[in-house]
């Protein structure tokens, strides 16, 4: 009996590695994999991609706005050229619903958390974690914020700056989060809403623009992501310890449905996933991921609770942007 | 109307019409679509939707006092400038041509950051020396505001408006001005009684290509607006397609509606406005040449103005962009920033592939497309102004038409077009979109150029027995180069840091610079954003020294 579950084994790795193999070698004659997402600096990861297995990886950057219209205008001409997409999960979720994502389980996905499998198109790779970053030539690390209850202090009145709460997706589900992860009662989460709004910060139209602010002490503090402390170095930015967890929208990727190039797509995918391109998002560009063992190199960031948001949808997106836009006096 | 201009008008309206038309069906399918795409079924919930916000009253209000604003700062400053260096002994004159279309060269994200960065009332550097010259304890300059708005757009279209003033004032008939002081008028009269009146097509012209453009910007609404919760239609539209994952750009298409219906009927406006154009011709067949006005002891005074204007609005931006690009990350100038200054975003922007691409692809579009789209305008504009027919409305509607459009979806408009022609994913969807978008760039200038010049050269031309090619290229093409260098500028400048068509339409192989610049810009990398902005203004600036001495060459003699 146990010579025949070794035969078994044994038999189930080769096909495996003889399936991989295969795919590899079709992949390697369609020559390049078109990967559509809205990440940063992932060109090193596509350079490395050409280089471990001789197959291009070509880069197409939208904007998270303008991903769903581009690629289902493309999608509905029979002209997507992408063959792997990435974006946040609410975004491929969408996708699948319309058809554009094929089934693909990935084996260098089998280290993940099982929760990261979210159905048998989607494979979530990491999270695009928010937290307080601030500047630490201007504010000592004893007086930034511990809870996310102090951003409501009057000492931070018009230093503040945030993404637009009444529009940015991700503020939008990182607030709706911290009621249904971090305050006891709603009536205790509108009070630290109301306190935030009363402290005047500064709106921009995405994270993006939130460092800079910062950086030149315009601003002393920000709603953003901590990865811009790897990307904007040596500016005087750190990220506030707090007591409760950071949270963040899971971020994911899937291989299209009637990809141009669909081995070269499962090959990107394989990649993507692997220790060595988790690595380097993580140490070139700050990026949470979820492959076990692998932390941005931020101080104190391997030992912080990072947890996914709950995906909110697009009607409860409009609902509470709605809501924050009176809260937040934004006219 | 003989029936070889009615051909020319029909074959143009053809032409644009085709370039113009198409993306904006789409748009306008799009808005009655029920899906994300512009197929779908019909429904009219998307204008119920846009139209019933309560907020969209107060947006209104907004946008007027924005749009009205701005144009009238830009058209103003461009015809005081536009004056002092085509009509007076101002000294310098070729360095305040050139200064006057610098901000057209910046990418507006760029140039409202860096007046952020001035005027912001926590550390702007302005606000900061005034605080410590007279002991303020609050700044006094809020930059997040109505008026800073209004400043900083109304620089950015500046440049428009000056490449549409000064080749009127270039060609000016001297006789007009002698005629009013013969009959006893001063300067200050004759500016205001002759001069400026014989202007108002060019005058008038600016300003509605102002208005048009300020309504459909987007950079300084979502800059300097935003921050300051000042909101106008543009950042309305963004918050409509931006909240959520499903970007629905045919409930912007909804409202962007109302944005083509106005900028429609403002052209009508317009062209009722300038109908009797004879009046404004000033070059007939007599030999002309403008007049320059000595200013005598106002000449350094005035001069001390201009080179403070052009110090404090463009220098000093530009400068501020500089800066940035040296310093390691966003620092307000101080012993440290000095010390830690580097050419290391320079050296990262000069390794990184897709921006050597994008630089090269912008340059051939900037050159390439502006030598077309001159050409194309040539014909409209001469069709416009010359040929006057009811069908030459319909050509100047649309010439306008995806133009007036907003700039944030009529870049969609034109990729549901593409992808249903060979022509997606490739460098000639950016240019053919380039054209078809900012041909009114190229038309207004040489209209008001056209305006200028009197049919009975053309007829005595034709009546010696020249073909109408012929008297195009012999008669009236040289005494139209200053609107067509104005022209190639505008369009050149306009296609090199091109954002809106390029972001949606770009694929690998076809990045262009501002879509590089828009990538730095998402992920907050101001010092590479300030490098490739920078070596954008060096590719513009060179392209306008070009066209302003090719120009100079086939001016007509005696001007």
């Amino acid at each position: 009996m146990k010579q025949i579950m070794v035969m078994i084994v044994l038999l189930a790795s080769f096909t495996v590695a003889h399936a991989a193999e295969d795919v590899a070698v079709k992949a390697k004659a369609e020559g390049v994999a078109t990967f559509y997402a809205n990440i940063t600096a992932v060109e090193p990861i596509m350079e490395a991609f050409q280089a471990d297995t001789g197959v291009k990886g070509q880069y197409t950057r939208i904007s998270t706005s303008k991903f769903v219209a581009t690629i289902l205008t493309e999608f509905e001409a029979g002209k997507l050229m992408a063959d792997v997409v990435q974006g946040p999960l609410p975004v491929l979720e969408i996708l699948k619903q319309k058809g554009v994502l094929a089934p693909y389980s990935s084996p260098a996905a089998a280290g993940y958390p099982e929760w990261t499998r979210k159905d048998e198109a989607i494979q979530l790779f990491g999270i695009e974690y928010v937290g307080l970053i601030y500047n630490k030539d201007l504010v000592k690390a004893a007086d930034a914020p511990k809870r996310y209850q102090d951003l409501a202090d009057p000492k931070w009145k018009d230093k503040i700056v945030m993404a637009n709460p009444a529009n940015h997706a991700t503020t939008i589900s990182w607030l709706v989060g911290l009621k249904e992860n971090v305050f006891s009662s709603e009536d205790e989460w509108r009070t630290f809403l109301k306190g935030l709004a009363a402290n005047k910060p500064m709106f921009v139209a995405s994270f993006g623009p939130t460092p800079a602010p910062v950086e030149s002490g315009e601003k002393l503090i920000a709603i953003s992501m901590p990865k811009y402390i790897i990307t904007k170095a040596p500016a005087p930015l750190d990220w506030a310890r707090l007591e409760q967890p950071l949270f963040g929208s899971p971020r994911a990727i899937a291989v299209t449905a009637n990809a141009p190039h669909p081995n070269a797509a499962k090959l990107f995918v394989d990649y993507w996933l692997s220790a060595k391109a988790m690595g380097m998002l993580a140490t070139d560009v700050g990026e949470y991921v979820l492959a076990p063992g692998v932390f941005p190199p931020i101080d104190g960031m391997d030992k912080a609770k990072v947890l996914p948001i709950r995906e909110l949808s697009d009607e409860e997106i409009q609902k509470w942007g709605t809501e924050f836009q009176a809260i937040f006096d934004v006219k | 109307m003989d029936t070889g201009r009615s051909k020319l008008t029909w074959s143009l309206i053809l032409i644009v019409g085709a370039l113009t038309v198409c993306p904006v069906i789409m748009l306008i399918l799009g808005s009655f679509s029920e899906g994300l795409t512009a197929f779908g079924s019909f429904t009219v919930q998307k204008y119920v939707d846009a139209y019933t916000d309560p907020a969209l009253a107060g947006i209104i209000v907004n946008t007027v006092v924005f749009v009205l604003g701005s144009s009238t700062l830009a058209t103003t400053l461009a015809l005081f400038l536009a004056y002092l260096n085509n009509r007076t002994d101002i000294p310098c004159k070729f360095l305040f041509r050139i200064i006057s279309i610098i901000p057209m060269m910046i990418p507006h994200v760029l140039f409202s950051v860096s007046w952020a960065l001035l005027l912001n009332p926590s550390n702007g550097l302005i606000n900061l020396v005034f605080k410590q010259a007279f002991f303020l304890e609050s700044a006094p300059l809020n930059i997040y505001s109505l008026w800073g708005m209004i400043l900083v757009e109304g620089l950015l279209d500046l440049p428009i408006a000056y490449l549409i003033i000064a080749p009127a004032m270039a060609s000016f008939d001297v006789a007009l001005e002698e005629s009013s002081k013969v009959c006893g008028a001063g300067a200050w009269r004759t500016l205001l009684r002759v001069t400026l009146p014989v202007l108002r097509p060019a005058i008038l012209a600016a300003f509605i290509l102002g208005v048009v453009r300020s309504l459909a910007s987007f950079a300084v609404p979502s800059v300097i607006g935003m921050p300051g919760r000042v909101y106008v239609l543009a950042t309305h539209l963004y918050q409509m397609i931006s909240t959520g994952f499903s970007t629905d750009y045919g409930k912007a298409a909804a409202v962007g509606m109302s944005v083509l219906a106005a900028s429609i009927t403002l052209i009508f406006i317009y062209r009722a406005m300038t109908a009797e154009s004879e009046k404004y011709v000033t070059i007939s067949s007599r030999g002309y040449r403008p007049t320059v006005v000595p200013l005598k002891a106002a000449r350094i005074p005035l001069f001390a103005v201009v080179a403070l204007l052009s110090f404090v609005l463009i220098v000093l931006p530009v400068a501020v962009l500089f800066y940035t690009s040296l310093v390691p990350y966003s620092m307000v100038p101080s012993a440290k920033a000095f010390s830690l200054m580097s050419w290391k975003h320079w050296i990262e922007v000069l390794k990184d592939p897709i921006s050597l691409l994008s630089l090269k692809n912008s340059l051939y579009l900037g050159v390439g497309g502006a030598t077309l789209g001159v050409a194309l305008s040539v014909f409209v504009a001469y069709t416009i102004v010359k040929v006057k027919t009811k069908a030459a409305g319909i050509l100047e509607s649309l010439s306008f038409l995806s133009f007036s459009f907003p700039g944030i979806v009529i870049g969609v408009g034109f990729m549901w077009f593409f992808v249903r022609t060979p022509l997606y994913a490739t460098i000639w969807a950016l240019l053919i979109g380039y054209i078809a978008t900012y041909l009114p760039y190229g038309v207004r200038p040489l209209a008001s150029a056209f305006i200028q010049v009197h049919s009975h050269l053309e007829e005595s031309s034709l009546v010696c027995g020249a073909g109408r090619m012929t008297t195009m290229r012999r008669i009236i093409i040289p005494l139209l180069v200053p609107g067509m260098v104005s022209g190639w500028i505008l369009m050149a400048t306009m296609f090199v840091r091109e954002l809106t068509l390029s972001v949606v339409l770009s694929r690998p192989g076809t990045e262009v610079l501002a879509v590089q610049i828009l990538r730095f810009a998402e992920d907050g990398l101001w010092g590479r954003l300030s490098a490739l902005g920078i070596m954008m203004i060096f590719i513009s600036t060179a392209l306008v020294l070009l066209a302003t001495l090719v120009g100079s060459r086939f001016k007509p003699a005696g001007t």
